[in-house]
């Protein structure tokens, strides 16, 4: 023990010793922090939209300045001829352009439904996606409006004019705050990325530069060089936890409602899991750049892709989506989500714990088998 | 200044790809890493949000209701995951992420429907998971409109139907919507920005490591050369990457290319010279090869993030917004999607190459001018 302690002090001055190295770990996931809280949001608002008016009159103005009142499309101009509309796409001014046809006041005093057509740019498909739906609702909206306003001209009900509408409520994250989903999915992925990277980089490191060999001739056992290796990227990993949760709480107002018992035992197993990865890419690979690439394949890539961080799991093809059962990082993702936004516990968290500990098993044996017979 | 010798940058550039063919794994990866990236971008970026799980809380169980629901489970973009009885339940079902999404039918709708009185459909999004919560809500209120038209169109003919706009939609380019169709001609000019700035960074900073650097500047051959050496090499294989890249996306993943190869390798060629001199500027700005794979993540970061890569540009915070203007990567975005899918050519886009020109000049200058100060100290 306190041999591996020794180990550890030297590892931390190793750490100390690399100024830039310690910047960019720290740093790092500040910018990434900063980032994702306040650039990154996947709302569709405000999709640049043209006008071309055929019709000109007091209907079609109305209906046009429904649209424009709309927070979902926003009005960038307007266009007179088919070969504006054109142009209007192909120097991506906007990404939708909104025809209203001749003749559509006329039709709609007539009884008859009105022609407007909406042409939407599929370059981006999810601003596409809702700008279909949304014009869709739109016009059905401005549709109720005037049956509405035509009834009460003839002295009908207007009542009698009814329809369907939804109510929308978004549950955990009522202001739909892109910092709630982000921060708590943050934790996950910079756990991953330092513990795996750093871990995988250490020994093949001391291989690589030949103290290795010194070590190992020294009267220290080869598990507690391990631990001593592997203890102070352990206790960066937990400090790095512990510095994003809390600026995301006190300064992104993150939610934390769940128990931080709960919390730190999962991330306790977590680190476990990503310490065995790294281990175990540290036996394997020959060079510290293999190391660096396998670790950045296995560790990094399915933290972002197959974790659910960015892009929902249920919409991954299923060869993926069982890959990614694979990998500890989608189970502490769902944790770390569970517990900050829905307050959920153990009862509905047991699978994912039950995954995790699985792991943290077979790749603590795995990952020590592999490192008493290669190193 | 002596004169450039084309014999010794050849033989800079024979050496280049001795020391990469001698290490193993460098060239597979080369190769494999923008297939892999491409196959998980593809299916995983690319991938358009279906199949998000649907929990139904159906108070009213008519014909009305049931059709109401299966208007949602019918889509490709909900998919039935539970159904629920009470409210309770449906807080358990989604605490426990069993359902993403849940729509709530109130007692008496069907009841409503028939008597043509309004009535509404409670959709429920779990907000916890952005991308689910910012696209539910769109796809509920186009299934809502479409129902509506089914539910009351059908009935009334008093007068009372409220369809007085006839809707033709139409989706330009991309008619499916599919994702990977956007993913794809990003993905040529991200992997070029990934790529080229890590491997070049790494091996300048690996001759600086192995001491071989000082060895290579005693001989007669001129910085120029040594860079023109260094950095054709990294070009080609940048190509190559491209190349590769491009055959996958089209005959795999089927992306149409409507453009000219002309237009898409000019913004490219522009867009790997600033990739080359961010490469330089890392390479002189680290000591050891950790360091150097460290700064490129750093640079690397937020330019994907305020490009418009992944997120929308058009949601940033206006001084953000500002802030994009400076990354190249947002001007080869442009170029490479609209050229691709479009067939926008240089009168349009004549913007963004301008754009994107000024900046990669500017920034393969500062690179080149800086690695000269190091090369002399």
């Amino acid at each position: 023990m306190r041999r591996a302690l020794a180990i550890a002090r030297k590892e931390f001055i190793h750490i100390r010793r690399d100024p830039r190295l310690l910047l960019m770990v720290v740093l790092l996931p500040l910018i990434q922090l900063f980032l994702f809280s306040y650039a990154v949001s996947f709302d569709v608002k405000a999709v640049p939209t043209a006008i071309y008016d055929q019709d000109h009159t007091p209907m079609s103005r109305q209906y046009i300045d429904a649209l424009e009142q709309s927070t979902y499309f926003h009005v960038t101009g307007y266009v007179n001829s088919d070969a504006e509309v054109d142009a209007e796409f192909e120097t991506n001014k906007t990404r939708v352009v909104v025809t209203v046809g001749h003749g559509f006041g006329n039709d709609i005093a007539a009884g008859n439904p009105g022609q407007v057509q909406i042409l939407i740019d599929g370059t981006e498909p999810n601003s596409a996606q809702a700008a279909q739906s949304y014009s869709a609702v739109l016009s059905q909206l401005f549709g109720a409006k005037v049956a509405i306003a035509q009834l009460q001209y003839k002295g009908a009900d207007p009542t009698k004019v009814a329809g369907l509408t939804t109510t929308t409520r978004t549950w955990y994250n009522p202001e739909s705050r892109s910092a709630n989903y982000f921060v708590p999915g943050l934790i996950v992925i910079l756990l991953t990325t330092v513990a795996i990277q750093q871990t995988a980089n250490t020994l093949v490191k001391e291989k690589e530069q030949g103290t290795y060999e010194q070590l190992i001739v020294s009267p220290i056992h080869k598990m507690e060089l391990m631990v001593g290796k592997i203890a102070p990227w352990a206790v960066v990993s937990a400090l790095e936890v512990i510095a994003i949760s809390v600026i995301g709480i006190l300064a992104f107002q993150i939610p934390f409602r769940g128990s931080v018992a709960l919390f730190t035992l999962g991330t306790i197993l977590y680190v476990i899991c990503c310490l065995g990865i790294g281990l175990l890419i540290s036996a394997i690979a020959p060079t510290l750049d293999a190391a660096n690439l396998i670790a950045g394949l296995v560790g990094i890539l399915p933290g972002f892709m197959l974790s659910g961080f960015i892009y929902p799991l249920d919409s991954v093809p299923p060869f993926l989506q069982l890959l990614s059962y694979i990998f500890p990082t989608r189970y502490f993702m769902t944790i770390t989500r569970t517990i900050f936004l829905k307050g959920g516990g153990f009862d509905v968290l047991w699978p994912q714990f039950a995954a995790l500990t699985v792991f943290a098993v077979v790749i603590v044996i795995a990952s020590s088998a592999a490192y008493r017979e290669r190193a | 200044m002596i004169p450039v010798s084309w014999r010794r940058i050849r033989l800079l550039i024979w050496k280049e790809f001795l020391q990469l063919r001698r290490d193993k794994l460098i060239v597979p990866m080369l190769l494999i890493a923008p297939v892999l990236q491409l196959f998980l971008f593809g299916y995983v970026v690319g991938s358009d949000i279906t199949n998000l799980r649907l929990a139904v809380l159906d108070h009213d169980h008519t014909t009305q209701s049931r059709q109401a629901s299966e208007a949602f489970t019918s889509t490709r973009y909900f998919e039935l995951a539970t159904t629920v009885e009470t409210e309770a339940e449906l807080t358990k079902v989604m605490d426990g992420n069993a359902a993403v999404v849940a729509i709530d039918i109130p007692a008496g709708f069907g009841d409503a429907v028939t008597k043509r009185q309004p009535t509404t459909i409670g959709v429920i999004v779990d907000g916890s998971d952005g991308r689910v919560s910012q696209i539910a809500g769109a796809y509920a209120a186009g299934i809502t409109a479409e129902l509506n038209r089914d539910l009351y169109g059908a009935v009334g003919s008093s007068g009372a139907s409220i369809s007085r706009v006839d809707l033709h939609t139409k989706v330009l380019y991309n008619a499916e919507m599919r994702s990977v169709n956007t993913m794809v001609p990003g993905l040529l000019a991200l992997l070029i920005l990934m790529s080229t700035s890590m491997v070049m960074s790494q091996a300048v900073v690996k001759e600086r490591e192995q001491g071989t650097l000082e060895q290579l500047f005693v001989t007669p051959i001129a910085r120029g050369e040594y860079l023109i050496g260094k950095l054709l090499p990294y070009a080609m294989v940048g190509l190559a990457q491209i190349t590769v890249v491009f055959l996958v996306g089209s005959l795999w993943f089927r992306v149409p290319f409507r453009g000219s190869l002309l237009v898409i390798g000019a913004g490219l060629a522009l867009f790997l010279l600033c990739s080359l001199g961010i490469g330089l500027l890392i390479s002189v700005l680290s000591r050891t090869r950790a360091q150097a794979q460290q700064l490129v993540l750093f640079i690397q970061l937020p330019q994907i993030f305020l490009s418009g890569f992944l997120f929308p540009l058009a949601a940033l915070p206006p001084w953000l917004y500002l802030v994009t203007f400076i990354i190249p990567l947002r001007y080869i975005l442009v170029i490479v999607r609209s050229n691709y899918l479009k067939g926008s050519s240089f009168l349009e886009l004549w913007p963004q190459f301008a754009a994107l020109a000024l900046l990669s000049l500017a920034i393969f200058a500062f690179g080149l001018s800086r690695f000269h100060k190091q090369l002399t100290d």
